[in-house]
């Protein structure tokens, strides 16, 4: 199997001097730092070699220490368990890189969204539109760069405008957004129909910036960001900080007991259930079939109450800290626990068995919102919508953090590309949580649940790690800085990967398929717009509705 | 198709109704929730820990004076953690089980305490004494 260490001799014999640098900072993580110029080739050589999936890529400001900008671009080798960070660090006096977007189509969103944040200029970029800013921030004003202080409200320029694409010749277009009528979150697709069908469509979201990473960068410590990255996301918010909490402890090696392992492993399978059945409710909700909503979250609640009496809280658990968990699990509640995760598991069971020969959902879910491997590949899906077309990814095989590593479980992968087979991914995945649950609660040692952390976490470290979120694989990578606190924390949400697969999938479909189709990605936008610093948002919803009165 | 209908009224059937009667009849949260917190004034020493750790920067302490140290819990952002309950060396913070805290007043959310503080002979800011005996020597203490 490759290992690391031949990744680093096969592209030393291959570019030479191109190579800076290549060094396995934590174990299986591979930081190589590149000639600027020699991006493109090190990339197309290692994508025609290897084929390593493309994760995110993530800019860091060093303009005080180097006048440099460090750009690194992550992939994962998925059956070697390895991580591959390509570096390259340009000039700050003209930030403009090789975009890699013609060789990775999935690298799209990430490369623009350095630009708007950091201004990292991708050049022959195929679409170079504003991404992530809010359309009435100032051009030229980079929120992520060190000199931009955290709470700055640069001044709004209402004649910014962010382009949306052309119609093609012939085609209507209908609006969906900007608040997504089904799921109740800000997102603004643009259909371009002919008919009944969906000819292409176009996207603008990233309504709900919240400046997370950048009050990580600025403001918390360590222990504060642990809370601030549970609240990424409103679902699956454990997972976040199990991320950041484990990319902090492998750049700074602090070793984690057994059992936090175990707590944390427990916590994010419960997480997943009650995901997976909320989904499943919403999803049918969106196709009518409401009494399949209530029962699957009347098995839900359970979870839910199941939770607040382990951590405190129904959903926001605040357990994770750096070094372990803050809670433990006492050994009086473990029947508890088996008790209700048992009875979703005979309730789940009975529920699938009833609606599987449901045909109206068939007619619904069958054949529709054909995402194919291949699209699936360029485009770096992750979690159920990747494994629903066939993909073999999973971040707790691939990548096993918390206790994954010492559980046995099978990974659901479906074969239909489409919405049942995504669907039935996520049925399967539920089942198999309630097993993982039950191993950890038998295999469980005893023992702290702290581990010893230094007083001060050493600078200069870095780390990534995955997660895999009941969304997808949510990435984590932090650099540690000064005053004990990161120097970057970059995020990406598993829906930022997935809903880039949308306008595919709803191409060529129904107008009535609309929602289901984008429903069954599970997207969560929330998660997907944690970044950018957005203290004037209140300011554009005033302009729009001035127009509005205007208008009308 | 007709199957799986009649599975699925049985499912429902079964099922009956599962909604709480809340908030007609009380629901308690159980053990161990987190919920509003409570100051306890007479243990608090003002070592301003709980507003270190404090993630969304509910806790603000101000210095009023050279021996007065004024800490206000602002609950409106508090995200009941209980990381200031579990880093205080005195336990003077507690996280209680009171969960309905919708008030129209936001005055109902605001904890104030105003503690007495020994005076630095040098910068002349308030400090916390090394010992709580060494408090009650100070004159003026008992103001």
């Amino acid at each position: 199997m490759l290992t690391a260490r031949e990744i680093t001799e096969t592209l030393k014999t291959k570019f030479d001097k191109q190579i800076i640098k290549a060094e396995e900072k934590v174990s299986n993580q591979l930081f190589v730092r590149v000639a600027p110029d020699a991006l493109i080739p090190v990339i197309c050589f290692l994508n025609k070699t290897f084929s390593p999936r493309f994760l995110v890529n993530a800019a860091t400001d060093v303009v005080q220490q180097s006048g440099k900008y460090v750009v690194s671009y992550m992939f994962s080798f998925d059956r070697e368990k390895i991580f591959l960070c390509i570096q390259v660090a340009i000039d700050a006096a003209k930030p403009d890189i090789d975009s890699i977007t013609p060789i990775i189509a999935g690298a799209n969103w990430s490369e623009r969204e350095t630009r708007d944040l950091v201004g990292i200029n991708p050049r022959n970029h195929p679409d170079p539109r504003r991404l992530v800013l809010a359309d009435d921030w100032p051009e030229g004003v980079y929120p992520l760069r060190k000199d931009f202080p955290y709470n700055y409200k640069p001044p709004s320029e209402p004649q910014n405008k962010v382009p949306l694409k052309k119609p093609p010749e012939g085609t209507r277009v209908i609006p969906i957004g900007p608040f997504y009528p089904v799921l109740e979150e800000p997102a603004y697709f643009k259909l371009f129909v002919d008919g009944e069908t969906i000819v292409d469509c176009d996207y603008r979201g990233f309504y709900s910036h919240r400046g997370i990473e950048k009050i990580g960068d600025s403001k918390l410590t360590y222990n504060q960001i642990c809370f601030m990255a549970e609240r990424i996301c409103g679902i699956c918010g454990f997972i976040h900080s199990t991320c950041y909490c484990e990319a902090v402890e492998r750049a700074a090696g602090i070793e984690v007991p057994l059992r936090a392992h175990y707590i944390r492993t427990i916590m994010l399978e419960l997480e997943r259930i009650h995901s997976h059945l909320l989904w499943l409710g919403i999803a049918v909700h969106i196709i009518g079939f409401d009494t399949l909503l209530m029962q699957s979250w009347r098995i839900r609640e359970p979870v839910m109450w199941l939770c607040e009496k382990i951590s405190g809280n129904r959903k926001t658990y605040g357990m994770n800290l750096i070094g372990g968990v803050r809670r433990d699990i006492p050994s009086g509640i473990y029947d508890e626990i088996i008790r209700v995760i048992e009875k979703i598991e005979r309730e789940t069971t009975e529920v699938i068995d009833a609606v599987m020969g449901d045909t109206s959902l068939h007619v619904r879910l069958k054949n529709v919102g054909i995402l194919t491997e291949e699209v699936a590949r360029d485009i770096c899906t992750v979690g159920p919508t990747a494994r629903g077309s066939n993909i073999h990814i999973d971040s707790r095989v691939d990548h096993p953090y918390a206790a994954y590593d010492l559980v046995d479980f099978e990974v659901a992968v479906e074969t239909g590309c489409d919405i049942w087979a995504r669907t039935l991914v996520r049925l399967r995945e539920t089942i198999e949580a309630i097993k993982i649950i039950k191993q950890c609660l038998l295999e469980m040692p005893d023992g702290p649940i702290m581990g010893e952390v230094m007083e001060e976490i050493p600078s200069g470290r870095e780390a990534i790690c995955c997660v895999e979120a009941p969304r997808g694989e949510a990435i984590h990578y932090v650099q540690t800085g000064e005053d004990n606190r990161p120097y970057r924390w970059k995020v990406r949400a598993p829906t930022y990967a997935n809903l880039q697969c949308a306008p595919y999938i709803i191409k060529g479909g129904q107008i009535a398929d609309v929602p289901i189709i984008i429903g069954s990605l599970d997207p969560c936008y929330s998660c997907t717009e944690r970044m950018a610093v957005v203290d004037v948002r209140t300011g554009v919803e005033k302009i729009y509705t001035k127009e509005e009165i205007i208008k009308r | 198709m007709f199957i799986s209908k009649l599975k699925q009224v049985l499912i429902c059937l079964k099922a009956g109704r599962v909604t709480l009667p809340y908030p007609y009849e009380p629901s308690p949260p159980p053990e161990g929730f987190r919920g509003k917190l409570k100051v306890d004034i007479d243990r608090c020493t003002g070592c301003a820990g709980c507003a270190n750790v404090c993630p969304p920067g509910a806790i603000e302490v101000t210095d009023i004076g050279k021996d007065w140290r004024r800490i206000q819990f602002n609950l409106t952002n508090c995200i009941s953690c209980g990381r200031c309950e579990e880093v205080c060396p005195e336990k003077a913070v507690k996280l209680t089980d009171k969960f309905e805290l919708s008030t129209n007043t936001k005055e109902d959310l605001t904890v104030t305490i105003e503690i007495y503080m020994d005076t630095c002979q040098r910068c002349a800011r308030c400090f916390k004494p090394e010992h709580p005996l060494d408090k009650m020597m100070v004159t003026g203490f008992r103001q």
